[in-house]
């Protein structure tokens, strides 16, 4: 019996060798679409992931070193990689958003196995060091209300992710209505109908600066703007911190706002489709990143890891003089129930967010003709028709303002529409009916676009230029320049990228602007999305 | 060169033929049965020790799909051999759809117990709820289910790093089961017996009071657990789950919980409720997965290494290998599950 269990192992061993062989080539050099490619194996792992994971690349890529396989990173908020799990085709093979509170919700179907928290990091606020002495927030308990009070009299102002597209800015904005509403035991449908709360929230909103997508994308914008203090992970305080620090600037304070706080746990889970490679794979990335070695480096991020909290060697890494307390029980609120939640995410999406104000330079160029001009429109749909908006919501508010500028080697027209009701939609049908024809140049689009921006008072918007275009532009940033100066803000204009885009012309003017490029060359639908959650 | 290749090939027929020869004898003799499985069990199925004898003594695999205990009741059962739920409503409900089964036997049990940490499990010590005897910490249910109920905060029972009044963190009672237990326990409590239809109208608006100041409700009682142990004593200072769920990590993960086990503490609600994991065979060939499933190695493996008490080890004298101090002896204060049709109230009251 001892023999033949040795010889079937001998067969097995070989078998295994023929298919990992047989694997090799098959598997591609096909651009994948992902943010990021760890690794160069034959095999491959796709993960998405909420961005603040951006920061764990270097440990996945030494798994990926290790075991010879590529890991694939895709980066979006945690609402988007919700409403991705609603959806027929998830072509992931591990999702890993900032909670499981995203991953229950979405996972409808049952697809989601192995789901593992791999660290723990709780939402705060990281408030300028001199700031939060000077408001009296440190060395001492605070409540949400006292940051509210703050906010309300104008002497802090914060950036925040969308609460629609990203656990930190949901977790936030939840924390922000139970303080709202006198702290009751859990927030009901019948709590948010309040006109009050209409009323404070909407004053409490106007005192964000920018938003983003996903927490890792505002811990940059941060960095590169100058900003006073952003509600993101501890994890995520701890690296802007080094950063600034690096950079001999004054670092943030770190507040937990004891009546508000929330945790994110992090979940990676495997979506099941039967493929036994694939999962094998997966479990053994998981048991790699939950080994001791490896939790230990995590710490060394800045995340809670573990059963055991923050161990001895790495209280380093939460640094007292930034406020981190890294002993702290964390006492989260509750969030609502699924039902109540996603009524309370309408409600930010619709009334109580600042509203934005969008303009949308449209490349409508002769090398857009056909299927370029066709995803143009169905993208657009996905925003301007509001029955489509809602399903991702990215509703427009009843404040807000939309200006199309479609151009080709000059700007074609404008058009500009109020509210979220009629006149968004007519937006669409210009849409749909401008003809395509002639050169590109998105410089003058973006030039008429800031000069549309200056009849405005920006402080009661949140602004944001949106370019798509498809081809090389004439012109030049130097006509963009002194145009964008005059204005007096540093409103970013976002670009999504088409076709045979310049990514130098578009990469040039996101640095300028403190903005991102978008790839739409994949799914476009999916990148006017993505771009929708930084306003 | 010539003699190695001809040797080489010998190795590789003998090799096929070996191969050949395991895998027909294993197919003449093995069958392979199929049923719907609670996700409680799936640890002590997929365990190897299990699988061998299963095969060896039974000539049986058996193979599953997860479902959720009520859910596998009402789903098609088209092509499986059983189904495997992990409470006895389960069984109720089957007998009241499609009669008496074939054959049906409780094949495991496990209480449901409160888990917490050491600093809550003393606060509510300190403040009569719960109790410490030789060892085993007890917890009153109608005083925590009061305390519940009165809004009491952490704080005022000498907690007051945690934020908010005291819950007990549960799976949602309309998806998973022990949530679903949970619920029946607290409705029990709320009526001071076991409830029925003529105490629900009573009960049911305090049920739903407490359940709604839970919010968000986890669907997975594996995934609250791990939660539980993962997000601390803030997040989740009080859950519910199943005695063997403890046991079972415990075992599984010795290092871990070697680091941990002075901070977690069980305890067990008095009275509480069983899970008993109840087989039901829906066809002759399923009816094999009975005998099988009692064998008396697969019983003490269920035990020893999966923490399901089971009909010898009802009381345990052999606990000390888990390493899990204050597991009790004998559960003695046992009620029943209030029965089917007002469990669906229950459900259908807390959707």
């Amino acid at each position: 019996m001892k023999h033949i269990r040795r010889f079937t192992a001998l067969l097995l061993m070989f078998s295994v060798l023929l298919t990992v062989f047989g694997g090799c080539g098959s598997e591609g050099t096909e651009g994948s679409g992902a943010d990021t490619v760890l690794g160069s194996g034959s095999s491959v792992l796709r993960i998405i992931s909420g961005s603040e994971n951006a920061e764990l690349e270097p440990i996945l890529e030494e798994f990926a070193e290790q075991e010879n396989i590529r890991i694939e990173m895709t980066y979006q908020g945690s609402l988007d990689i919700m409403r991705l799990l609603g959806e027929e085709e998830i072509p992931y093979d591990a999702v890993w958003p900032a909670s499981s509170l995203w991953l229950t919700v979405g996972d409808t179907e049952h697809r989601i196995k192995h789901a593992e928290s791999i660290s723990i990091t709780p939402v705060v606020f990281g408030i300028r060091k001199s700031l939060a002495e000077e408001l009296g927030f440190t060395g001492r308990e605070v409540s949400v209300s006292d940051l509210l009070q703050a906010i309300q009299s104008g002497k802090l102002r914060f950036c925040m992710t969308s609460a629609t597209q990203s656990n930190s800015g949901a977790s936030a904005y939840i924390g922000f209505l139970y303080a709202l509403l006198g702290n009751p035991e859990v927030i009901t449908e019948e709590d948010l109908q309040s006109e009050s709360l209409k009323t404070q929230m909407k004053e409490l909103l106007s005192g964000v600066d920018r938003s983003s997508g996903s927490s890792d994308w505002l811990k940059d914008m941060f960095l590169e703007g100058n900003y006073d203090a952003m509600v993101n992970y501890e994890c995520l305080i701890i690296q802007a911190n080094r950063e600034l620090e690096e950079r001999g600037e004054e670092p943030l304070y770190t507040v937990y706002p004891y009546d508000g706080l929330s945790i994110a746990d992090s979940p990676l889970g495997y979506v099941d489709k039967g493929e036994d490679r694939q999962e094998e794979l997966f479990l053994k990335l998981q048991e790699y990143l939950l080994s001791e070695k490896t939790q230990n480096k995590i710490q060394r991020t800045g995340r809670r890891s573990g059963y055991t909290g923050v161990s001895e060697e790495n209280r380093d890494v939460f640094r007292s003089d930034w406020g981190m307390q890294p002993d702290r029980v964390l006492s989260p609120i509750k969030m609502p129930a699924a039902d109540v939640l996603f009524e309370c995410l309408n409600l930010y999406q619709t009334d109580f967010r600042k509203p934005s104000l969008t303009v949308y330079c449209l490349d409508y160029s002769g090398s857009m003709s056909g299927s370029g001009n066709k995803q143009l429109v169905q993208a657009m749909e996905q925003l301007l028709i509001q029955e489509n908006a809602r399903e991702n919501f990215l509703q427009a508010s009843e404040n807000e303002i939309n200006i199309l500028i479609p151009f080709d080697d000059g700007v074609i027209d404008t058009y500009t529409a109020e509210g979220n009701g009629s006149e968004l939609e007519a937006l669409y049908d210009e849409v749909k009916n401008q003809e395509v024809g002639g050169g590109t140049n998105m410089y003058a689009a973006a030039v008429r676009g800031i000069e549309m921006l200056k009849e405005y008072d920006l402080s009661q918007y949140t602004p944001a230029i949106i370019l798509l275009t498809d081809g090389q532009s004439g012109g030049s940033i130097y006509d963009f320049e002194p145009v964008y100066a005059e204005l007096g803000t540093r409103v970013p204009v976002f670009s999504i990228m088409f076709g045979d885009a310049d990514e130098t012309q578009l990469e040039e003017l996101a640095e300028y602007t403190n903005a991102r490029v978008f790839d739409g060359r994949e799914n476009l639908t999916e990148a006017f999305r993505s771009v929708k959650g930084y306003n | 060169m010539k003699t190695k290749l001809i040797g080489l090939g010998i190795l590789a027929a003998v090799i096929i033929a070996a191969a050949a020869y395991v895998f027909i004898s294993n197919r003449q003799a093995v069958t392979e049965i199929n049923g719907y499985v609670g996700g409680e069990k799936i640890g002590l199925l997929e365990d190897e020790e299990v699988q061998d004898i299963l095969r060896d003594r039974y000539k049986l695999v058996i193979d599953y799909a997860k479902a959720g205990s009520i859910d596998m009741i009402t789903a098609d059962a088209g092509g499986r051999d059983f189904l495997f739920p992990s409470n006895q409503t389960a069984l109720e409900l089957y007998r009241q759809y499609n009669g008496d089964p074939l054959k049906s036997e409780i094949i495991l049990n496990t209480p449901i117990v409160l888990y917490t940490r050491s600093a809550v499990a003393q606060a509510l010590t300190d403040s009569g709820i719960a109790s410490l005897n030789d060892g085993v910490y007890t917890v009153d249910m109608v005083k925590l289910t009061g305390a519940i109920e009165n809004g009491t905060a952490w704080a005022e029972i000498g907690l007051p790093q945690l934020y908010g009044s005291m819950t007990v963190g549960t799976t949602d009672p309309t998806k998973s089961n022990s949530g679903n237990m949970f619920a029946g326990l607290l409705a029990n409590t709320l009526c001071g017996g076991v409830a029925d239809e003529s105490s629900l109208d009573e009960i049911l608006p305090r049920l739903q009071n407490i359940f709604q100041k839970l919010g968000y409700m986890e669907s997975s009682s594996s995934d609250l657990f791990d939660q539980f142990l993962k997000t601390g004593m803030g997040a989740k200072p009080l859950i519910a789950g199943y005695e063997n769920q403890l046991l079972e990590f415990a075992v599984e993960n010795p290092d871990t919980w070697e680091q941990i086990k002075g901070d977690i503490v069980m305890m067990y609600p008095t009275p509480t409720v069983w899970s008993s994991h109840v087989y039901i065979a829906l066809d002759e060939m399923g009816t094999d997965g009975i005998d099988a499933l009692l064998d008396q190695d697969i019983q003490r493996i269920a035990w020893e290494k999966h923490g399901f008490r089971t009909g010898v080890y009802d009381t345990p004298t052999d606990a000390e290998h888990f390493g899990v101090s204050g597991i009790a002896d004998e559960i003695t204060q046992v009620a029943p599950m209030p029965d089917a049709s007002t469990m669906d109230r229950i459900i259908k009251a807390l959707l």
